[in-house]
């Protein structure tokens, strides 16, 4: 069964004669333990598509379901519940909270579900050192590189039980060194069962994906599987 | 945010009050406006409140911790038994003897006092400075001043008459620093003028007890003491911050507005969003709450030994008035709480998307009507008739509280709808001015704020200008200073200044015409050692003014018109009409109906009812209504001749045998100096006489101008704080402007109008409001004549502040806006 799901799902923004179709009744299958990419041109839907998946947004018609569950019969409360406990999301500028540490930001997700800050914290070590990153636990988004502060973005997305990541442009601000060490690590995320989907503009990155799906005018125009990159075949590791 | 209802617990909320605590250390700066206004009101309170509870002179002074005070003449011969009665009917008593010397060489005169200093009530009138307490006849303890006065140290002897004591310690009377005396211990004064005696008679009251008893006065139950006037200052203050602090905290949360579309995204519920924006204004209340009680409290250290000195008794170091200050604490968390309140929950209805990219949120469409302000005002309105109307009776003072509070929602009501009302207006402006006035409509979630705030300020100052110039223009109870500072005036121990200084039921003898005679030869003197240019004899008689109608009457003195007196003032006596019985410098008097001219020719004998002296009837008089002349040359202070009844009225009247010195009205080329009257009033003590000056009291022009002056300057400073902020958030379409060729005058001109509009509109409404309130409270006052009371009003300072502030306003924009702001050079245009 799809982890997650997206069945003719349509946003309209606007309405008469301003009304912009982002999405069409786009379908969309990801499966636990693959990476998906999103491509496509500016205004095609990428984003759109990734916010409605994550439950930060409402399509106009169509479902979402994610774990078999449908977001459209679950509560403001309730998708609340499902980002703080299942859906992990890397922005493109990484998104930390400048006023907390690399391990308060990853922790964040369970503080805010209720788990105890000395829990939390060892949990968000845990990942942190799988990304080696424990060094720098202690460091303020500010003191860390761009490399360093979308690996905490990432770890931030799969701390805790998180079984889907959503990604959008996770390497656009980064240089290709660390934008494939992202995606290693997004693969490596993935074979612990994780479900990811990844939005990019970057061909060779999108190659890392089991699956490329092509948006344009809000509709999927293709969908392919990119043959085996050299990258692929290697072992993921950490890029420092 | 899409995210809504409880989610995480306690953990939660830790979570996101650690990030919202590292987010204010980090952004202080950003915060210090806000910041500094609480440190600087909380401050001011907590000084202000310990002034006025700590200056007046405490009770303690007089009556230990006595609750009753009987008071014997030295030589009473019924002096032991009466102490022996009272001790025998009320059990401990602290016996308190003094004599009154004088100081070898000088006039001035100290206690010789014999006191127990562990007497049951009199221990906090002693304070032991330094030595001891005399133990033994040859023992003596002496005042700090009086110890200098002779020139006496501890060790010392001091010989006064065939006594010689030795001084043992230096001592005082915390309560009153001016009681200068010698402490010898108890039954060692020879002669004593006075005895007191300290005792607790409750629960008989204490005229029941003799005519020469006194009871404590009760505890202050008066609703309008000094802490609840701090408190009513405060709360003003507060508002007016909080309405500022609105948009100080809106335009952090639009800086914060990613971080909290960021934490949405994460799973947080629109309470932990909100309470982000909540935490910062409570930290930021309970930072400036902290600050400003520590900065008033170290300001309060440093004023209270002034404090002492001129109110001339020891004050506690932490002597604080602590409800005040922790209510002020509590204040200032609130009200930063609920600035912050109004954001934390506008941000929580920007969609998580909109929040995630960092876009200025649209504006926040405000409610337009005008109609919850316009019920408001009628509410107001109609509190303050009915408090205007119970005014006569001295009540309505919960109506004028409940009418001011509901005045207040009314104008931060309309604020927003006239913002839109001024935008309409400037629809065909030119196109900087129209985009200001627009952009003060578009964004009215934070520019209505202002308005308030500015209004508001406007407000308190025309209630102040117009009640006060209603107030002063009353020409039956007459207002303002008493003296000009160049005057004094010298009266008889019958004179209208005569505060008797003899126990209860002991009336002053009036003086001979020898003693008279005697007092103007001193008055005389003083008058030549001040170097006068008038001495004028004034005379008085048993006439008084009323009035026949509803509302306030008559105070002050009426003189007799002699030709010395008109011809000091420069009256010459064809100025006078032969018909005027009343000559007065009070405006509107003349014209005043129903006024009558009360006097008496013969007294029967003041009656004595145990031990209570009754007023004298009068046994031959009559009523007449007077012609009454205005004369503007007459001196206008309340204890001055400003109003005189001629000498053909006198005759007509038959007062002549009536007629009396009162005293001595003297008057300088200069204002009087501090020593020059302290000498006058020894000379007027040493003959018998009392002595009045210029008090504090100010003048009607005073009152209206520092109203007019804080009412501007309190707009100004409030739009010099929001005007920013309002403009912060358009910094947008100035980089927009910039770039399709807009200048330095297009800057100036928007920052100009956005200032110009908002003081206009804050005067205007502030204007209004006050009127609305005044109007509602003088309708049905008739103790202050009712609504034709406002023809008095100064139309030149209500005028100035309507035009003035905008035009202040604007010239300081315009001054301030010249310069490129820095967004735009860090910024790339979009």
């Amino acid at each position: 069964m799809s982890f997650l799901e997206l069945r003719d799902v349509s946003r309209v923004y606007g309405e008469g004669a301003n009304e912009v179709h982002a999405l069409q009744n786009v379908n969309l299958a990801v499966e636990r333990g693959s990476l998906v990419a999103v491509m496509g041109p500016s205004g095609s839907g990428k984003s759109t598509l990734l916010t409605i998946a994550g439950s930060l947004e409402e399509p106009t018609s169509g479902e979402v379901l994610i774990d078999g569950r449908s977001l459209s019969n679950m509560s403001h409360n309730d998708k609340a519940r499902l980002r703080r406990r299942t859906v992990g999301y890397v922005f493109q500028d990484f998104n930390l909270l400048a006023g907390l540490t690399a391990a308060e930001n990853v922790s964040l997700p369970l503080e805010l579900d209720g788990t105890g800050a000395r829990k939390a914290r060892d949990a968000a070590m845990a990942v942190l050192d799988e990304l080696g990153l424990v060094d720098r636990a202690g460091h303020y988004p500010d003191q860390l590189s761009g490399g360093e502060r979308q690996r905490v973005a990432i770890a931030r997305a799969i701390v805790g039980e998180r079984h889907l990541v959503l990604a959008d442009e996770p390497s656009g601000a980064l240089d290709s060194a660390n934008g494939e060490a992202v995606m290693r690590m997004l693969l490596t995320a993935c074979k612990g069962g994780v479900a990811a989907v990844v939005v990019t503009h970057d061909a060779q990155l999108a190659s890392w994906a089991e699956r490329v799906v092509f948006l344009r005018d809000g509709r999927v125009v293709d969908q392919t599987v990119p043959p085996p990159s050299p990258e692929s075949l290697l072992e993921p590791s950490v890029q420092p | 945010m899409v995210a809504t209802g409880p989610g995480g617990g306690l953990a939660a909320r830790r979570a996101v009050g650690r990030w919202a605590w590292r987010l204010f250390v980090r952004e202080w700066r950003q915060q210090l406006l806000v910041l500094a206004l609480i440190v600087v009101a909380v401050a001011a309170t907590v000084v202000g409140a310990a002034a006025a509870a700590n200056a007046p002179a405490p009770v303690d002074g007089t009556f230990g911790t006595a609750q009753d005070l009987a008071s014997f003449q030295g030589g009473d011969p019924h002096l032991s038994a009466g102490i022996a009665a009272l001790e025998h009917r009320f059990g401990a008593v602290d016996v308190i003897e003094n004599e009154t010397l004088a100081v070898p060489g000088t006039v001035s005169t100290y206690f010789l006092r014999a006191q127990d200093p562990r007497g049951p009530y009199g221990r906090p009138m002693l304070s032991l400075l330094s030595g001891h307490y005399p133990a033994g006849a040859g023992q003596v303890a002496l005042t700090p001043a009086l110890a200098s006065e002779l020139h006496l140290h501890i060790g010392d002897l001091w010989r006064q008459g065939p006594m010689t004591r030795r001084v043992v310690g230096l001592v005082e009377n915390p309560q009153s620093l001016l009681d200068e005396f010698a402490l010898v211990p108890p039954g060692q004064v020879p002669a004593p003028n006075t005895v007191t005696v300290l005792f607790d008679g409750q629960p008989v009251p204490a005229r029941a007890i003799g005519s020469n008893v006194q009871g404590r006065a009760p505890a202050n139950t008066n609703a309008f003491n000094p802490e609840t006037i701090s408190l009513a200052g405060l709360t003003v203050g507060m508002i007016l911050i909080a309405l500022v602090a609105v948009g100080g905290f809106t335009v952090l949360a639009q800086r914060r507005l990613r971080s909290l579309g960021m934490l949405a995204s994460l799973g947080a519920t629109d309470k932990n969003v909100s309470f982000v924006v909540r935490a910062n204004g409570v930290v930021v209340g309970v930072a400036g709450a902290l600050l400003g009680t520590a900065v008033g409290i170290l300001l309060w250290f440093a004023y209270r030994p002034r404090l002492e000195s001129s109110s001339h008794h020891v004050i506690g170091l932490w002597a604080l008035p602590w409800l005040v200050v922790v209510l002020a604490m509590v204040l200032a968390v609130l009200s930063t709480y609920f600035a912050a309140s109004r954001p934390a929950r506008a941000v929580t209805r920007i969609p998580v998307v909109t929040a995630l990219s960092g876009r200025p949120a649209p504006p926040r469409k405000v409610h337009r009507s005008a109609v919850p302000g316009i019920v408001c005002m009628v509410i107001a309105f109609f509190f303050l008739s009915w408090a205007g109307s119970q005014a006569h009776t001295g009540g309505g003072m919960k109506e004028v509280v409940l009418g001011l509070v509901a005045l207040l929602p009314g104008v931060i009501l309309l604020a927003p709808f006239c913002l839109s009302a001024l935008a309409w207006l400037g629809r065909r402006a030119p196109v900087a001015v129209r985009l200001a006035l627009r952009d003060l409509a578009r964004y009215r979630a934070r520019s209505g704020s202002a308005l308030a705030a500015i209004s508001i300020g406007v407000l308190i100052a025309v209630i102040i200008v117009i009640v006060a110039s209603v107030r002063y223009a009353n020409a039956l109870d007459y207002a303002g200073p008493n003296l000009a500072s160049n005057q004094l005036i010298l009266y008889t121990p019958t004179g209208p200044g005569y505060t008797p200084p003899c126990p209860p039921g002991v009336c002053p003898k009036a003086p001979t015409g020898d003693q008279v005679q005697a007092m103007g030869t001193k008055a005389h003197a003083v008058a030549s050692a001040l170097g006068a240019q008038h001495v004028v004899e004034l005379e008085s008689m048993s006439a008084s003014l009323s009035r026949n109608a509803p509302g306030r009457n008559w105070n002050g003195s009426i003189y007799v018109a002699t030709p010395a007196l008109l011809h000091a003032f420069g009256i010459r006596a064809s100025a006078v009409s032969p018909a005027a019985d009343i000559l007065s410098m009070r405006p509107g008097l003349a014209t005043l109906s129903n006024m009558h001219l009360d006097w008496c020719n013969q007294f029967a004998a003041p009656q004595n009812v145990d031990g209570k002296i009754f007023q004298n009837p009068c046994t031959t008089g009559g009523t007449s209504t007077p012609v009454i002349q205005q004369v503007g040359s007459l001196p206008s202070g309340v204890s001055a001749p400003n109003t005189v009844i001629t000498e053909q009225a006198v005759q007509k009247l038959g007062l002549e045998s009536q007629l009396q010195v009162a005293g001595w009205l003297i008057e300088t080329a200069h204002p009087l100096t501090a020593s020059q009257i302290s000498n006058a009033r020894l000379a007027a003590s040493s003959a018998g006489m009392t002595l009045e000056t210029k008090n504090d009291q100010p003048t009607s022009a005073q009152v209206v101008n520092w109203a007019t002056v804080f009412g501007i300057a309190l707009a100004l400073a409030i739009l010099a704080m929001s005007v920013g902020l309002i403009r912060a958030e358009t910094a947008g379409d100035l980089r927009t402007l910039a770039a399709t060729g807009a200048g330095s005058r297009t800057r100036r001109t928007l920052t100009a109008a956005t200032a110009g509009g908002l003081g206009f509109l804050g005067a205007l409404l502030g204007t209004v409001a006050g009127y609305v309130g005044v109007i509602g409270f003088l309708r049905s006052n008739s103790l202050e004549g009712g609504i034709s009371a406002l023809g008095n009003v100064p139309v030149r300072n209500l005028l100035l502040i309507l035009v003035g502030t905008p035009l202040a306003a604007t010239a300081v924009g315009w001054l301030l806006a010249g310069r490129e702001p820095a967004v735009m050079a860090h910024q790339p245009i979009e």
